[in-house]
């Protein structure tokens, strides 16, 4: 049992490498990450789960950083926009955004391209159909979305010419 | 237009932005941290119309780790409100609270939790007033004011004799359209921190105007231009929601209160508290020969400019500017009112006033058509301005055909060869056609410096903010265009009033225009020093020297640009510094004319209409963008359907809900903005280059053009589909299916 | 959000425990998807939670031999929609678990939680009354069962006492013969209308009918006065269909607000009940 104001201990693994950090019950991840860790590229925007700002892939499944508490991260698994962007193996993805126009304000992005992320991983030849149903929890308000989809369009087909 | 050579202007070079964008190490206003930094909270009124009888904040400060509490008792030694135009606007409440939300009392405190905890504490007696939230209530006579009256401003303007041409007409059509509140949602919220310093203010605000911020926080705290930095980091989303001064006034007061750096870093829920999008109210009267000839018209409209001024002023005028349409009436009269009413103060947002007077005046060219039994694309071609028209008088010319650009789009969209199959008897489809012009560009007030380095580098300086729309990029392009140097050489340093020269704003689509300008020229003063020192080495002329590839060249003989400075200073080091200027006076001759340019919006549409559930699916969308000529042609693009987007937004679905003055849906799951299941099956945006624009190369401004007709667009397609005409947005299932019923009866 | 008191019990037992100390101070929480949402805004205060996913006891997705589909408390929407036993038993809800909230609502919330917080707005609860689900239900003084419908009283009011968990949700797969459609409705977040419609036909009548609707009435309800109309009729009788609509539409207690009218709410009633059973009679799934 944690007591308010207690603190609880996470061990958790963050783009690949393992941290520790004390945190209350009462934290959100998306907390722990821009202020404990200083990963900043999560964002804060709706705070209701909608927008998708604050998304971080958990364990490889996207959630809502801004919700979710910190302390459920405990022995899993974190990937941040940090660990893409210092990846060689997602330039296809991260090229693609970028060659697209598919980033303008740059807010939503890092949720974005983590989003993109988790669909190729489950899906790595998403029809235009399945972009819009698993990406429409991400929101962007910069782009209208158009090259967010070809984005993830080119990343699928480099993808796949390996 | 001669055909130029480029080496990057024209090209979808990638933005220089994009890598910090991507691997999140981009800094936005909420990622500032200053040492010794306080956290704020806002105590907000939970009524919309209220006197404040008194404030308490004992409780509030008497808790541990509270540094400060700002209430109107603390605004002293400074003055106490502002505004772009009327500074109506208290820093925090004063005596009276005229909108739901608005900041009485602001706690500073060691962390956020304690700052929530102690603005719980702080304990406000209100004496409640009735409250008019919409145009309606707040025009009744016996409405309570919220300023000294419910006018916040008049304006209007005519030609020709309008009564006499009404009585000359065969017919005279008559309607009122609705436009309503809506929000920008830039997905980050209102932020900043800010530094009081007992002889400088620091800043670092998501903020649009810079330099209007320096300027408004000068006058407030009494202090000279050079003691005031205002620092833009990253904007995350701007639309016209972080125009002028927000919140800045009232975190430095709490700072200078507090003693120490505080921030403020608002929720959604706050900025849907802190600005939206004048609605409107427009009545829309244009008389026509029978062969559809446009006569006269005469219009009046009042837009609803919440509990505060904020841009009112700018937008009841622009309003009736863009209400004639883009068609030439030798009669006129508009009128326009702004009002108050209580809710969120409303202010800039992307084309003001252009959504809601094209709302209006396309929706009806179509009803003009249908009665007239003319198609509306003839109706529209019969009227239009041409190049050279005063398609306002007294303003400049329009600058370029608008038909063949009206074609383009009618060509991408297959308008002519358009075969409508409706999928069942209760499942409609059709197709809808709007286009205007709208005044843009604000002022023309740039500077720009750029520094060449002894290495053939450079750094441009521009006031300009990069809200998303790539602003430095394109600078960069520009001015590695003029430098002949690569993209790569460019670095470019925005929106620090500290470090660049003045810039007046970042909006109304006129920074690649007038900063492009300045950029540009001041790239050219670089240039034409370079070919000055080179002409001095090789001993000949300037305009025998070739400058190209980051070097001088003089019959097969080169100098890089960098070992030209390097031999002038005599060492390894030396720079030189080249200036641009951009005033109404600007050599180019371009600049003397308001507005700086018109710029052009077009949409065609295809729309199903279920029309038992009332469901209307825009299948297809064509608009246009006319940047003269495009300097990043895929970023064009991409501001072009995000603006088309934000309009389907207020088309189909958009709106903020009040009640006396209780606003029902501040956050995002009550207030429902486009998502990609809302991106229509075609949804293409046609480049259009004429090199019209007073920009460099013939550019001009496009950012704004997409908002402008997409909402007539889909209603003109309802119309051809259903036969039935709305006149109200947003056009949720419920408004359409019940139009579609009454037109049934 | 106001500090809290974090609980990580390992049994049932402790869990139902843990609840009756509290009391009105604790909660129980699973994936918090509406839960810390409204304890962020400050709707709702707890002292202490207490988080069921550390009960290994309060399995996933399970398929027993009787044919039943068995949902866990600490299964995920995402769990349920990828199931294999569900996509094979019981497609229908793979799909309307598939179109619930977002993927990331999705990978964190839970079915049973989010049939206890009972969000009007809402799509699992219409959906598991129409395949007439039971909930097992477990206390300090023992167990005990209830129907899907006898758990949801209200909007956010369930019959569940403060020391109650639910352990599960037994869903029986629709009987042999039946076919069942969900269509739901909405441009907001949340839904505003969800129709369920199963159906088994005999020479074109027909035979058996079960109907559901979320989201327009203040709770999950099985709409029995109309289906009484159905059953026996013709499928291909447009007028019975109209007819069952309007009842179904009477009946559905909507009221004002900002999903629309109650009286387009009612509208739509009418027209989703009559495309349900379109759906459930030509494309129906099990």
């Amino acid at each position: 049992m944690v007591q308010a104001n207690e603190k609880i201990t996470v061990a958790f693994n963050v783009n690949g490498g393992d941290v520790e950090i004390g945190v209350t019950p009462e934290t959100a991840l998306v907390d722990m990450l821009r202020d404990g860790l200083l990963l900043k590229g999560a964002k804060r925007s709706c705070d209701m789960q909608v927008c998708g700002a604050c998304t971080v892939l958990v364990d490889g499944l996207p959630v809502s950083a801004c919700t979710v508490p910190a302390f459920e991260v405990r022995g899993k698994s974190v990937t941040t926009i940090e660990g893409i962007a210092a990846d060689d193996r997602m330039a296809g993805l991260t090229d693609a955004f970028i060659d697209n126009a598919a980033i303008q304000c740059g807010f939503c992005t890092p949720g974005m391209v983590l989003a993109a992320k988790s669909l190729l991983d489950c899906n790595p030849h998403p029809s235009e159909a399945e972009i819009k149903d698993y990406m429409r929890g991400n929101i962007c308000r910069c782009t209208g979305y158009k090259k967010i989809v070809e984005a993830i369009q080119e990343a699928a087909r480099k993808a796949l010419q390996g | 237009m001669t055909q130029q050579e480029f080496n990057t202007v024209g090209k979808s070079v990638r933005r220089i932005d994009s890598f910090d964008k991507i691997s999140g190490r981009a800094v936005y206003s909420v990622d500032v941290v200053v040492p010794g930094m306080a956290y704020a909270k806002l105590v907000p009124s939970p009524l919309p119309h209220a006197l404040i009888k008194s404030i308490d904040a004992s409780k509030a400060r008497a808790l541990p780790g509270v540094y400060a509490v700002l209430t109107a008792a603390e605004l002293v030694n400074m003055e106490t409100h502002y505004g772009s135009d009327k500074k109506d606007r208290p820093i925090v409440a004063m005596n009276k609270v005229r909108f739901q939300g608005e900041p009485v009392a602001a706690v500073a405190a060691v962390d956020l939790a304690t700052a929530e905890a102690a603005a719980e504490l702080v304990e406000v007696e209100y004496e409640e007033l009735p409250a008019a939230s919409d145009l309606t209530s707040a025009l009744l006579p016996d409405a309570e004011p919220i300023h000294d009256s419910n006018y916040c401003h008049e304006y209007g303007y005519e030609w020709g004799d309008v009564d006499a041409a009404f009585a000359g007409c065969d017919r005279i059509f008559e309607d009122t359209f609705l436009f309503p509140m809506v929000y920008h949602y830039a997905m980050e919220p209102h932020t900043c921190v800010v530094s009081y310093e007992h002889d400088r203010i620091r800043t670092w605000t998501s903020a649009q105007h810079p330099f209007l911020v320096r300027a408004e926080l000068a006058r407030i705290f009494g202090m000279q231009l050079d003691q005031v930095q205002v620092v833009v980091p990253y904007v995350g989303g701007g639309y016209g929601s972080k125009s002028y001064t927000k919140i800045e006034p009232l975190v430095a007061a709490l700072s200078r209160e507090a003693g120490r750096p505080v921030r403020l870093a608002q929720s959604v829920e706050e900025s849907m508290k802190t600005v939206r999008r004048h609605a409107a109210r427009a009545t829309i009267r244009t008389g026509v020969m029978n062969d559809g000839t446009f006569v006269a018209r005469e219009c009046l409209s009042y837009v609803d400019t919440g509990g505060y001024t904020d841009n009112g002023v700018r937008v009841t005028e622009r309003i009736s500017d863009r209400i004639v349409g883009p068609y030439i009436f030798d009669n006129v009269r508009v009128k326009s009112y702004g009002i108050y009413t209580n809710s969120t103060p409303a202010g800039s947002f992307r084309s003001i006033g252009g959504p809601q007077a094209s709302w209006a005046c396309e929706s009806q060219t179509d009803i003009i058509a249908e009665a007239l039994g003319i198609d509306p694309i003839q109706l529209r071609l019969k009227n239009l301005a041409k190049k050279g028209d005063e398609v306002r008088r007294g303003k400049r010319p329009l600058e370029g055909d608008l038909a063949p650009k009206l074609q383009m789009v009618l060509d991408k969209f297959g308008w002519d060869n358009y075969q409508r199959e409706d999928p069942s008897p209760t499942v409609k489809r059709g197709i809808g056609f709007a286009c205007n012009v709208t005044n843009s560009g604000a002022s023309p007030t740039s500077t720009s410096l750029v520094r060449f380095h002894a290495d053939g580098s450079s750094t441009v300086y521009i006031g300009t903010t990069e809200i998303g729309q790539g602003s430095r990029s394109v600078m960069a392009q520009i001015a590695a265009e003029e430098l002949r140097i690569p993209l790569a050489s460019i670095k470019v340093i925005g929106s620090d009033t500290d470090s660049v020269p003045y810039d007046r704003s970042t909006g109304s689509s006129r920074s690649t225009t007038l900063m492009g300008l300045a950029v540009q020229d001041a790239a050219v003063d670089v240039r034409e020093q370079l070919l000055e020192i080179a002409a001095k080495h090789f001993e000949t002329f300037a305009d025998q020297i070739e400058a190209a590839d980051g070097k001088a060249t003089f019959k097969g003989e080169s100098m890089t640009f960098g070992a030209l400075i390097r031999e002038m200073f005599g060492g390894s080091g030396g720079e030189l510094m080249g200036r641009g200027y951009v005033t109404q006076n600007h050599a180019s001759g371009r600049l003397t004319q308001d507005p700086v340019f018109w710029e052009v919006s077009i949409g065609a549409a295809e729309v199903e209409v279920d029309e038992d559930t009332g469901t209307v699916k825009l299948l297809r969308y064509v608009s246009a963008s006319d940047p003269g000529k495009a300097i990043n042609p895929k970023q064009v693009e991409g501001q072009d359907e995000g603006a088309a987007m934000q309009a389907i937004g207020h088309s189909m679905f958009e709106e903020m809900l009040f009640e006396d003055g209780q606003f029902l849906n501040p956050n995002l799951v009550d207030y429902r903005v486009p998502t990609f299941e809302d991106l229509p099956g075609e949804f293409e945006t046609v480049l259009i280059e004429f090199g019209d624009g007073p920009g460099p190369y013939g550019s001009k401004g496009v950012g704004e053009g997409g908002i402008v007709c997409v909402a007539p667009a889909i209603a003109n397609a309802i119309f051809n589909a259903t036969g039935v005409r709305l006149r109200e947005l947003p056009l949720t299932p419920e408004r359409v299916w019940r139009a579609i019923e009454k037109s049934k009866q | 959000m106001r500090p809290f008191r974090l609980y990580e019990p390992t049994t049932i037992k402790e869990t139902v425990a843990r609840l009756s100390e509290l009391g009105d101070d604790g909660k129980l929480y699973a994936g918090g998807t509406e839960l810390l949402l409204a304890m962020k805004t400050g709707l709702l205060q707890y002292d202490g939670l207490v988080n069921v996913k550390t009960v290994p006891e309060l399995e996933g997705v399970s398929f027993s031999n009787s044919g039943t589909l068995n949902i866990g408390a600490r299964a995920t929407h995402s769990t349920v929609e990828h199931s294999a036993d569900v996509i094979a038993h019981a497609p229908l809800i793979a799909s309307v678990e598939h179109r619930v909230a977002n993927v990331r609502v999705r990978n964190v919330g839970t079915v049973v939680g989010n049939l206890c917080f009972a969000e009007p707005h809402s799509d699992p609860g219409a959906l598991l009354l129409l395949y007439e689900a039971e909930v097992d239900i477990a206390s300090p003084s023992g167990t005990r069962s209830a129907s899907v419908e006898e758990l949801v009283v209200g909007p956010y009011e369930t019959s569940l006492a403060g020391d109650e968990l639910v352990t599960r949700v037994r869903v029986p797969l629709l009987p042999n013969g039946m076919r069942g459609a969900y269509l739901k409705f909405g441009y907001h977040h949340r839904p505003t209308l969800g129709v369920g419609a199963a159906v088994s036909v005999t020479d074109g009548k027909f035979v058996d009918i079960r109907l559901t609707l979320g989201s327009a009435p203040p709770k999950p309800t099985r709409m029995r006065d109309a289906e009484a109309v159905l059953r026996g009729a013709a499928v291909d009788d447009p007028a019975v269909a109209i007819e069952a609509g309007r009842i179904a539409a009477e009946g559905c207690d909507a009221i004002d607000d900002l999903h629309g009218s109650a009286e387009y709410k009612r509208h739509l009633v009418q027209v989703f009940v009559q495309r349900a059973l379109t759906e459930a009679v030509e494309r129906g799934v099990k």
